[in-house]
């Protein structure tokens, strides 16, 4: 059997080896398009499905796809989700034997992974050891680096604080300097001319103590308009490992993601082979389990160093199954049980383009803000090569308690041009009204000359806000919506129709 | 009779009569003919004058929701009272409305609290950011909406000033 791209005939033996995998009900704890993905391959398998909710999540997609739905509360709705012990407790109530945490919430949490495992059940994911390394962002970039792996060149003032100057003149220009007690941008300088590299030091130094009482600094290289690119892996924790092709995710705004792609329009043949074996190394530098991603920041000039890794099933791990045609949930779900990938590198391949589009609950034109209201209408888009997956449902409400990630829209074409026509006519298809979106900016976005030549890069969306600008409307937009909403408003109809026919006749011949 | 839609941040008046087929839209000087049918699924069919367009519709209270040639559109209608207030009274600065939806975090004053231009009035948080709100003139609490830890939507009012006199 195939056990990376089983066919339909195949199943029914896969099954039959899920009936014997130490854990028969598997528990998701979480919530949304990823709860409602990870369930249909568990039923798939013939496992049962349960999964946890809060009441704010009650009629959601999840819960009636579950075989078993069980309400779970917190102070927050959040907070419910966050709540390892009350959620191991449901899940051994439940007779559940595995829990996949998705992404986000305990999805990357030691604790509840140690305590998942002390509880008797597996936890569809690497090891406790395995979150803690990568968890730890310097703790991660030194092992990787020791382990023979490009990351940014860097100097650490606290390693050797009398030759932190010299060190930091050794990484090259450009460099960053960056308070080590930092974060959100705060107290970062650029140095292009390392002339004045002891300056902008000092500088550094006073804003470092100004924002966070602490004037320690790091400096490192930095990558000027860098792209995001990364590489999913496939580990089994018993010495297999592959990759399974990158994903680029350059267009971010706020520094999340809002559109990925498979392959990145930015790698030829060579430069793809060096990035995704060198994810693969890492991963099986630390005798990786678990479907994970290897993130890496892409220089212009080719360039590439070690970033981060996650160790968990991603948001945008659609483009990869659609591409290669592996369900990666139930690589996870294998693995978990203890079986071997039992598949070389040379087993993955590749086929075609593939593109993600996250449809959110927000305002591109205000800043991105989030929006909120009920789901009146939503029939999602159809079509060769559209996938929509998607939490929420007709008569659902998008509230401000989750993420304003409503669905993610994924696009298969033959090649790139033929999935960005697909992905638009598939943006144009998708009619969800009650609830503002951010179709119409995508659609802006993908039409995009330089999105089109496959050349964006993090900054992309911030050195080109008329993207996200609201365009002027057409005359003829504007009165066919007054019209729609004229005719749609019971008092204005209730008005007009006062008004005999014959009489409005005549009103209008006198005019 | 006058009526009034808003559209972004712009508000358009427009009017509504009967034709001899159907409706008739008035949008200052013009004219336009018009006529709405609704067949299966909520897709709908808005005739303007020669032009038919399809749409899909949804309405909730005085909202409406357009989706027209692949994108959606949400306008509102005026009411006519509210728009006679707004227009007699001028009183949008006594009324603090939320810039998006999110949580209160902190609240510092309460009703019958005198406050100066400027003044920290709550602290709200909304994609992991917080947010100050502060007082838009020098003026008196009448009232405040929330309490900490409350969420809210886009525009919802979260501290009310006594009118100036």
């Amino acid at each position: 059997m195939n056990v990376l791209t089983p066919t339909e005939t195949e199943w029914p033996a896969l099954r039959e080896r899920a009936a014997s995998w130490p854990f028969q009900a598997v528990l998701v704890a979480n919530r949304g398009e990823i709860a409602v993905r990870v369930l249909r391959t568990v039923q798939r398998l013939g496992l049962k499905g349960i999964v946890v909710y809060h009441a704010a999540d009650r009629g959601t997609a999840a819960v009636r796809l579950a075989d078993e739905a069980v309400e779970i509360t917190g102070e927050t709705p959040v907070g419910a989700y966050l709540d390892g012990a009350q959620i191991i407790r449901v899940a051994q109530a439940a007779g559940a034997g595995a829990i996949h945490p998705g992404y986000g919430f305990l999805s990357e949490n030691k604790g509840f992974c140690e305590a998942v495992e002390a509880a008797g059940m597996r936890f569809i994911g690497p090891t406790p050891e395995q979150i803690d390394l990568m968890g730890d962002k310097v703790r991660a970039r030194n092992f990787v680096e020791k382990a023979g792996f490009p990351v940014a060149p860097s100097a650490i003032e606290d390693d050797d604080p009398k030759t932190f100057v010299e060190r930091s003149r050794q990484v090259g220009a450009p460099l960053l300097i960056k308070p080590s007690a930092g974060g959100g941008g705060k107290g970062m300088r650029i140095v292009r001319d390392l002339s004045l590299l002891e300056q902008e030091i000092e500088r550094g130094r006073s804003e470092g103590q100004r924002y966070f009482g602490d004037g320690r600094l790091y400096c490192e290289r930095y990558i000027e308009n860098p792209r995001h690119i990364e590489v999913q892996v496939l580990g089994d924790g018993q010495g297999g490992v592959v990759h399974v092709f990158e994903r680029e995710c350059s267009v971010q705004r706020r520094f999340q993601k809002i559109v990925e792609e498979t392959p990145s329009p930015a790698l030829d043949d060579a430069k793809r082979r060096e990035i995704c074996e060198t994810a693969a190394g890492i991963a099986r530098s630390i005798g990786y389990r678990n479907a994970g991603t290897v993130e890496f920041i892409f220089g212009q000039s080719g360039e590439f160093y070690f970033l981060e890794m996650n160790t968990r099933l991603q948001v945008e791990h659609p483009v990869t199954e659609e591409i290669t045609g592996i369900d990666l949930v139930l690589q996870q779900l294998r693995v978990a049980a203890g079986e071997k990938l039992g598949c070389t590198q040379d087993d993955v391949k590749a086929q075609g383009h593939s593109i993600e589009l996250r449809i959110y609950a927000e305002d591109a034109a205000r800043g991105y803000t989030p929006t909120t209201g009920p789901i009146l209408v939503l029939h999602p888009p159809q079509g060769e090569g559209v996938r929509w997956d998607s939490g929420v449902l007709h008569g659902g409400e998008v509230t401000s308690a989750f993420d304003p990630m409503i669905a993610k829209l994924i696009i298969r074409g033959a090649d790139r041009a033929e999935a960005i026509a697909r992905a638009d006519k598939a943006l144009k298809d998708t009619v969800l009204l009650g609830c503002k979106t951010n179709t119409a900016f995508l659609r802006r976005l993908i039409a995009h000359p330089a999105f089109i030549a496959g050349d964006v890069h993090t900054g992309f969306l911030d050195a080109n806000p008329q993207i996200a600008a609201e365009p002027v409307l057409a005359t003829e937009t504007l009165q066919a919506l007054l019209a729609a909403a004229s005719l749609s408003t019971r008092p204005m109809r209730d008005v007009a129709d006062a008004v005999p026919d014959m009489h409005a006749a005549m009103g209008s011949w006198r005019n | 009779m006058h009526h009034a839609f808003k559209l972004g941040d712009d508000v358009h008046n427009v009017e509504l009569s009967r034709s001899a087929t159907a409706y008739r839209l008035h949008l200052g000087e013009q004219r336009i003919d018009i006529d709405l049918r609704t067949g299966a699924d909520g897709r709908a069919w808005l005739t303007l004058g020669e032009r038919h367009v399809e749409v899909v519709i949804a309405t909730r209270g005085d909202e409406v929701f357009v989706h027209l040639d692949g994108e959606a559109y949400a306008l509102r209608y005026q009411h006519p009272l509210d728009r006679l207030a707004a227009a007699a009274g001028g009183n949008a600065e006594d009324r603090i409305l939320a810039p998006m939806p999110g949580s209160i975090v902190s609240v510092a004053v309460k009703a019958g609290d005198a406050v100066s231009k400027g003044q920290t009035l709550l602290v709200m948080e909304s994609m992991k950011m917080e947010t100050t709100i502060a007082a838009p003139r020098d003026g008196v609490i009448a009232e405040v909406t929330y309490e900490m830890g409350q969420t809210f939507d886009r525009d919802a009012l979260l501290i009310a000033l006594e009118a100036q006199k």
